[in-house]
């Protein structure tokens, strides 16, 4: 246990997952046979429908006939069920385990210290890709010259690349306008502990666009005094707390325009050529116009961060009010061609919401909250048994459309009155 | 003499010991033509009215314009400081001293580590860098020529016994020495390269396979010019006739040899420079000194960088630069 926690994600339903893995997909299973299970919505302990959220008021909609079941059925020479369900997946470059990659958690304190350190080991042991937070380097430094390992970046990539198994997984590390100083990217690629993963095409960048906690704004953290002094000539550091103690730091969101945002990216590719090329853009307005200059550009994957996402510290009006929900976003990006890779996070933690986002064009969901909490739950194991009752919920879910993989889920998959097809 | 091959996997880099470097016969060779086309160049610069800087080797900021390499940062009392990865910002600002500069800069960028085996990359090296007050990109690129003809003649007129001791034969000039170097587009470029079967991409730089296989089917050197945006530094001129080409070049020297000397028309519009930094990545706050600078103005100018360990590897006819250095470093090598 620890004291990390998220008020108003379903945090005690995470970490349930996080401590009896396979089984939270199901009710108790002394209650079967003895409790008439289904009139409560959601259940106890599971999945179920925020009344606000789109994503969630859609239902999956399994077919009665199932023409793939068929297919399936004559290549294995039996009936196939949900663990032929094959959920390897490709993501910007790399091939992952699921159809699900770890989340950006940045320099915050709540993704700080062993946590970080144990949500890499465990995503590494997964194959599951991970993304490393923007302002990781500049806040907590890299690693090499003696800062404490365990924040830095480093510690995080040699924690996740010891557990890896070969073929599978990858690194994605972020960049925003204002760590450009650092020089985070030109660091990782001539770095000899980043060489394995480079060598392996295991190494992405990801440009940091924007995030779905504060669409628009830039990062912010609170830092002590101390830190913030040593920061001051690089961030913007604001009194806004009214004590001595603390102090916001605010990075600029950085200034796009569709020719910068192409270039950028063209600039990524010409510069590292050997590594995969991520964009992580805020739930805008113009989030499909955005991901179409991406992809154009040469990005391997896009990744688009709904309003309900995030692990990052915002103003409380940011959250409440700004932003595309996640749902929207996908309906956008569907009406305007999505990317070929896309990426989509915001509120992720169980198998209906993966495969509705599935469904409406994504290729893979980020966990973030559901991540950080998982690893917290069980520093061993945790994220790993939450991983394994996702997994096992999305084969359940794929198979029942009468699918055998993720890349096969389609719009007509699900339904809802309030978003037509 | 050999020409770049495949990439060797890294850590089959190494460096002979110091001793036996600066003591061998090749190395003396190698570093005798390095001054005299030093000389030369001096010689010729002076000659047409160039007036020699010394370059600054840290500052607040430098040249972010080094394809994936990483800069090396200086704790200067307390703040971050750079050492150059590049003179660039100096050049431009030197022409409100004089129209024309020069300088012989070093250099220090942390390549990626596989270019430890490209026979063609320094962690340290050092650019015969030349800025002109009011040049366009065709009146460089002419410079160029007339000065690579000057000091590779001047440097074969006074080291016979050098260029025979290495085994050079100087017939490989012969074009060279009459001063009229190819020229082609970047677009046309990528067009042969990829009907060569090389995979080359119109909107990146050419990769450094691509480079030496366009050079080893020349006998001469030869400019590339109209690089595409998204491929260099915010300071590159966008030609305002053919929006998303710079009007700059390369020089790649002949016989397999590559890039020799970058250069561009340069931007100097305070609006244009902010906005291309925008495109290239950059947070233009940590330039404030060169934009205020910008801002009251600096003179529209031209110029370039020749790698004068390149250019010494080239017409001493080395396998690898490393060898045009007496101290040399490669990217994750150990070496004084």
């Amino acid at each position: 246990m620890s004291d990390l926690s998220a008020p108003g994600f379903p945090e005690e339903e995470v970490r349930h997952r996080a401590r009896v893995g396979t089984a939270a997909a199901f009710p108790p299973p002394g209650s079967y046979g003895q409790v008439l299970l289904g009139a409560e919505r959601p259940p106890a302990g599971q999945p179920g429908p925020d009344a606000g959220d789109a994503l969630d008021a859609l239902r999956i909609v399994p077919p009665v006939f199932v023409p793939q079941r068929l297919a399936r059925l004559i290549d294995l020479g039996r009936e196939p069920d949900y663990r032929d369900v094959e959920l390897t997946t490709g993501i910007g470059g790399f091939t992952s385990a699921l159809p699900v990659y770890v989340s950006a958690t940045g320099s915050t304190r709540a993704a700080g210290g062993d946590l970080g350190l144990a949500l890499s080991r465990q995503a590494g042991a997964l194959g599951l890709p991970m993304v490393i937070g923007e302002n990781v380097v500049p806040v907590n430094g890299y690693g090499r010259l003696g800062e404490a390992a365990d924040r830095a970046l480093l510690g995080r990539l040699r924690a996740y690349a010891e557990e890896l198994p070969d073929g599978l997984g990858g690194v994605a590390v972020q960049q925003s306008t204002e760590d450009a100083d650092a020089e985070v990217w030109n660091l990782v690629y001539s770095d000899p502990a980043a060489l394995p993963l480079l060598e392996s095409g295991r190494l992405a960048f990801e440009l940091k666009v924007g995030q779905g906690a504060k669409p628009g704004l830039g990062g912010m953290t609170v830092l002590d005094a101390a830190d913030a002094a040593r920061l001051g000539d690089r961030y913007g550091i604001d009194p806004v707390f009214g004590d001595d103690s603390r102090v916001l730091r605010a990075s600029t969101p950085g200034t796009f325009t569709a020719e910068i945002l192409r270039q950028q990216v063209r600039l990524m590719r010409n510069n590292f050529p050997r590594a995969r090329i991520w964009v992580k853009l805020h739930p805008g307005r113009d989030v499909a116009e955005a991901a179409r200059v991406a992809a154009e550009a040469g990005a391997d994957a896009v990744t688009v961060d709904g309003a309900e996402g995030g692990t990052g510290w915002a103003p409380g009006v940011f959250p409440a009010q700004v932003g595309l929900p996640l749902a929207e976003c996908l309906r956008r990006l569907a009406a305007a061609g999505p990317p070929p890779c896309l990426l989509v996070s915001g509120r992720m933690w169980e198998g209906g919401r993966a495969v509705k986002s599935l469904a409406l064009g994504a290729r893979a969901v980020g966990l973030g909250r559901a991540a950080l909490l998982a690893a917290a739950e069980d520093p061993e194991d945790g994220l790993i048994r939450f991983a394994d009752c996702l997994a096992l919920e999305l084969r359940l879910l794929i198979s029942a459309l009468g699918k055998y993989t993720p890349a096969a889920l389609e719009r007509a998959d699900v339904w809802s009155p309030d978003f037509p097809e | 003499m050999t020409t770049d091959g495949p990439t060797p996997a890294t850590g089959a880099a190494t460096l002979p010991e110091p001793g036996r470097h600066l003591t061998s016969p090749t190395t003396r060779a190698a570093l005798r033509i390095q001054h005299q086309l030093l000389f030369a160049a001096r010689e010729f610069l002076r000659g047409r009215g160039f007036t020699e800087l010394l370059p600054p080797i840290i500052g607040p900021v430098t040249d972010p314009g080094s394809r994936g390499s990483k800069q090396v940062d200086i704790d200067f009392y307390g703040h971050r400081y750079k050492l150059m990865t590049s003179a660039i910002l100096y050049k431009q600002a030197s022409l409100l001293a004089f129209d024309k500069i020069f300088c012989i800069a070093p250099n220090v960028r942390l390549e990626p580590l596989e270019t430890a085996g490209t026979n063609r990359h320094l962690a340290e090296f050092h650019q015969l860098d030349v800025e002109v007050a009011g040049a366009t990109r065709d009146d460089v690129v002419q410079l160029v020529e007339e000065l690579v003809a000057h000091i590779v003649g001047s440097a074969v007129r006074e080291l016979l016994k050098e260029f025979a001791e290495l085994g050079r034969d100087t017939d490989a000039f012969a074009e060279l020495l009459k001063g009229s170097f190819g020229r082609m587009r970047h677009a046309e470029a990528v067009a042969e390269l990829q009907g060569l079967g090389h995979p080359q991409s119109p909107d990146a730089e050419l990769d450094w396979a691509g480079e030496a296989l366009l050079s080893a089917r020349r006998d001469r050197p030869f400019f590339v010019t109209d690089y595409p945006k998204g491929s260099r530094g915010f300071y590159d001129r966008e030609n305002p006739e053919d929006p998303g080409l710079l009007r700059n070049f390369d020089l790649i020297a002949a016989e397999g040899f590559g890039e020799l000397c970058s250069g561009s028309q340069r931007t100097n519009d305070y609006a244009e420079i902010i906005t291309r930094m925008r495109e290239t990545g950059e947070n233009p706050q940590k330039y404030r000194w060169y934009l205020d600078l910008v801002r009251e103005g600096v003179p529209a100018s031209a110029g370039f960088g020749i790698g004068v360990e390149r250019l010494t590897r080239y017409v001493a006819g080395l396998d690898a630069v490393w060898q045009a250095s007496a101290f040399p470093k490669l990217a994750g090598v150990v070496s004084p």
